[in-house]
């Protein structure tokens, strides 16, 4: 099982440096001069040639990857072009918003989710399963943004409930805080709630056919019972890799949320890096989020072969 | 309960059961149009709703539009009326012909990327599950590009771009090939074990035959089915970069582009953002319906998976 764990760890490098690889060239698929496209249409001759000195191109391509790529194991994402601060400080000032809507939007998801894919399991073929599943549908069909605005609209401009736009810092006090989050967190989650809920009632659907569980309702098991102790921990590995999985569409999804409720975070920093053509901010923006994911997901791996005797390399 | 006892005449004191065709009458001859909406609801609402925008962009010059990009600072954000069914924007446009104009761009480039993606995922795919010294390079960059969030690569791509349908489509291409190369390369290494593969290679066909005649066609069905998935994913995608402003130029009209522009008001103006928006739903809504429907079809063994 140590075996697996560290080749599973190891397998992480290679996809990292993909993944490293990538955002360094992002710079140099574009056609024509790096310097100029970072520098605009109105930048003078000048501007060029110092943003052109300020990336080293003029040496080799897999020399200045390597001396970034060294740069970035240090901590070190280079400087904005913008603003002239270095990128970790200005990831690190708009990180907070961003994480508390993806832990509060998880949290929200997994609580939700999994008892509605395991009613809908449970209860399969009758009219609560097809109205499950038909939110599932819906939750992969209306885009982030438009379930947003509509919750907006709803529970803050007409029933005026909860704030419409706006992030208070959790340092001022647990309720304004999750009260900025709810409906942005809601509305992340749809996709996410559809995802987990889906891939609970198919998982569920395979393990209540098992023998085991006609034998633990023989033995006279009551049905919550049977359902949370026996099916859900059998089903959990399935469930929880979809978790992990589903992460991508928390961090894609978080960029268009914030810019709905205008929360300060991560997403607007991307946002504003890709007007400003801010390239070093992107890379380490797309960088950071790549390496949350990739990290997630082998968290998640790594966690199922400790906690379920069945799974063994 | 024999043929003989049957053939008996019936004693008079029995009832005498009555004709056949009585009991059960002759199947009416249903349509074959009703027929298949009866056996794949699914398919039939999403194809009728996504033919439906289909004709809608095709005809949108016909359809009472008026030019969607007239500037017209006079009627500047009026609310819906006969005169502009669905209102008109900040600067006077009209959305009513935006929105229908808008479902080109979406139709566009979800039709396209879906196409391209599965091409490219398909060659991909199959070389991958062929050859294994391409294998291992292959994956290892697909895992790297999966590893990357879609919309932030995209979001990525097209801040390297000036804005354009086809930087667009592009853009949303290369996020989505990862996930069907992946897909095809794992029916082509459970199709390699198949005996009728076996036999093929015994029999001396060379590597691409195989691949052409035993391979690509039993990818085709998970394929078709991943395709119309994409489509509804790239037509998300694309709103959203035009709403973020990384996607279509302004100029275009599309349903994000709509959107982004009626964000600044849309605490007064609300069926700015709300008309596109429910185009928009309602659009990948059929497209997804159609994948749901086309996959339980296909095949019936992937309707138990998500």
């Amino acid at each position: 099982m140590l075996g697996y764990i560290v080749r599973r760890i190891l397998a992480t490098i290679p996809v990292m440096g993909v993944v490293a690889l990538f955002v360094f060239s992002l710079l140099y698929i574009a056609p024509g001069d790096p310097a100029a496209v970072i520098a605009g249409d109105q930048a003078t001759p000048a501007d060029v040639e110092r943003i052109r000195q300020s990336l080293g191109l003029d040496r080799p391509f897999l020399v200045r990857f390597g001396e970034w790529f060294f740069r970035i194991l240090q901590g070190d994402m280079g400087t904005s072009i913008f603003t002239n601060l270095p990128v970790w400080t200005m990831i690190r000032q708009r990180i907070e918003p961003t994480l508390s809507l993806m832990i509060v939007t998880l949290i929200l998801a997994i609580v939700v989710a999994v008892p509605m894919g395991v009613v809908a399991a449970w209860k399969a073929g009758s009219w609560i399963d097809r109205l499950i599943m038909a939110f599932a549908v819906f939750g992969f069909s209306v885009p982030v943004f438009v379930v947003a605005y509509i919750l907006a609209y709803v529970f803050a401009l007409e029933l005026e409930w909860l704030p419409v736009q706006g992030y208070t810092p959790l340092s001022e006090g647990l309720w304004p805080w999750l009260e900025n989050l709810i409906l942005p967190a809601i509305a992340l989650g749809c996709v996410y709630i559809a995802l987990i809920a889906r891939i609970t009632r198919a998982t569920m659907l395979e393990v209540l056919s098992q023998d085991y569980i006609k034998t633990a309702r023989a033995k006279g098991m009551g049905q919550s019972g049977i359902l949370f102790i026996h099916a859900l921990k059998n089903a959990a590995v399935p469930i929880v890799t979809v978790i992990g999985i589903g992460i991508a569409f928390l961090i894609g999804g978080a960029i268009v949320t914030e810019s709905v409720f205008v929360i300060p975070g991560l997403g607007r920093l991307t946002i504003d890096a890709i007007l400003r053509r801010d390239y070093p901010v992107i890379q380490g923006v797309v960088l950071l989020f790549s390496f949350v994911y990739v990290f997630v997901n082998l968290a998640v791996d790594v966690l199922y072969t400790l906690i379920d005797p069945r799974i063994r390399y | 309960m024999n043929a003989p006892a049957l053939a008996a005449p019936a004693p008079q004191d029995l009832a005498v059961a009555p004709d056949l065709p009585d009991i059960f009458p002759a199947a009416k001859p249903r349509g074959r149009v009703w027929g298949f909406v009866r056996r794949h609801p699914a398919i039939a609402v999403g194809g009728a709703l996504v033919l439906l925008m289909l004709l809608m962009a095709l005809l949108a010059p016909y359809l009472w539009t008026v030019d969607p990009t007239t500037l017209a600072t006079h009627r500047r954000t009026r609310e819906p009326s006969a005169a502009y069914w669905f209102g008109t924007d900040m600067l006077g446009r009209d959305i009513y012909s935006r929105v229908l104009f808008g479902a080109r761009v979406s139709l566009i480039v979800g039709f396209s990327v879906a196409l391209l993606a599965s091409l490219a995922g398909l060659v991909i795919g199959i070389v991958s599950g062929f050859i294994r010294w391409a294998d291992a390079v292959i994956m290892r960059i697909m895992d790297g590009l999966m590893s990357i969030p879609p919309i932030l690569l995209a979001v990525a791509l097209m801040a390297l771009t000036r804005g354009s349908v086809g930087n667009v489509i592009l853009a949303i291409t290369i996020a989505e090939v990862p996930r069907v190369a992946r897909l095809v390369r794992g029916v082509v290494l459970s199709l390699r074990e198949q005996p009728y593969v076996d036999a093929a290679v015994a029999a001396g066909t060379r590597t691409p035959m195989i691949m052409l005649r035993h391979i690509l066609p039993n990818t085709l069905a998970p394929l078709t089915v991943q395709a119309t998935y994409i489509c509804a994913s790239a037509m998300i995608i694309e709103a959203i970069l035009s709403f973020i402003g990384a996607g279509v130029p302004p100029t275009v009209p599309s349903w994000g582009n709509i959107m982004a522009e009626g964000r600044a008001l849309w605490q007064v103006k609300p069926y700015i953002v709300f008309i596109p928006a429910v185009f928009l739903s309602v659009t990948v809504l059929a497209v997804n319906l159609l994948g749901d429907g086309l996959r339980d079809a296909l095949d019936p063994r992937m309707a138990k998976e998500v």
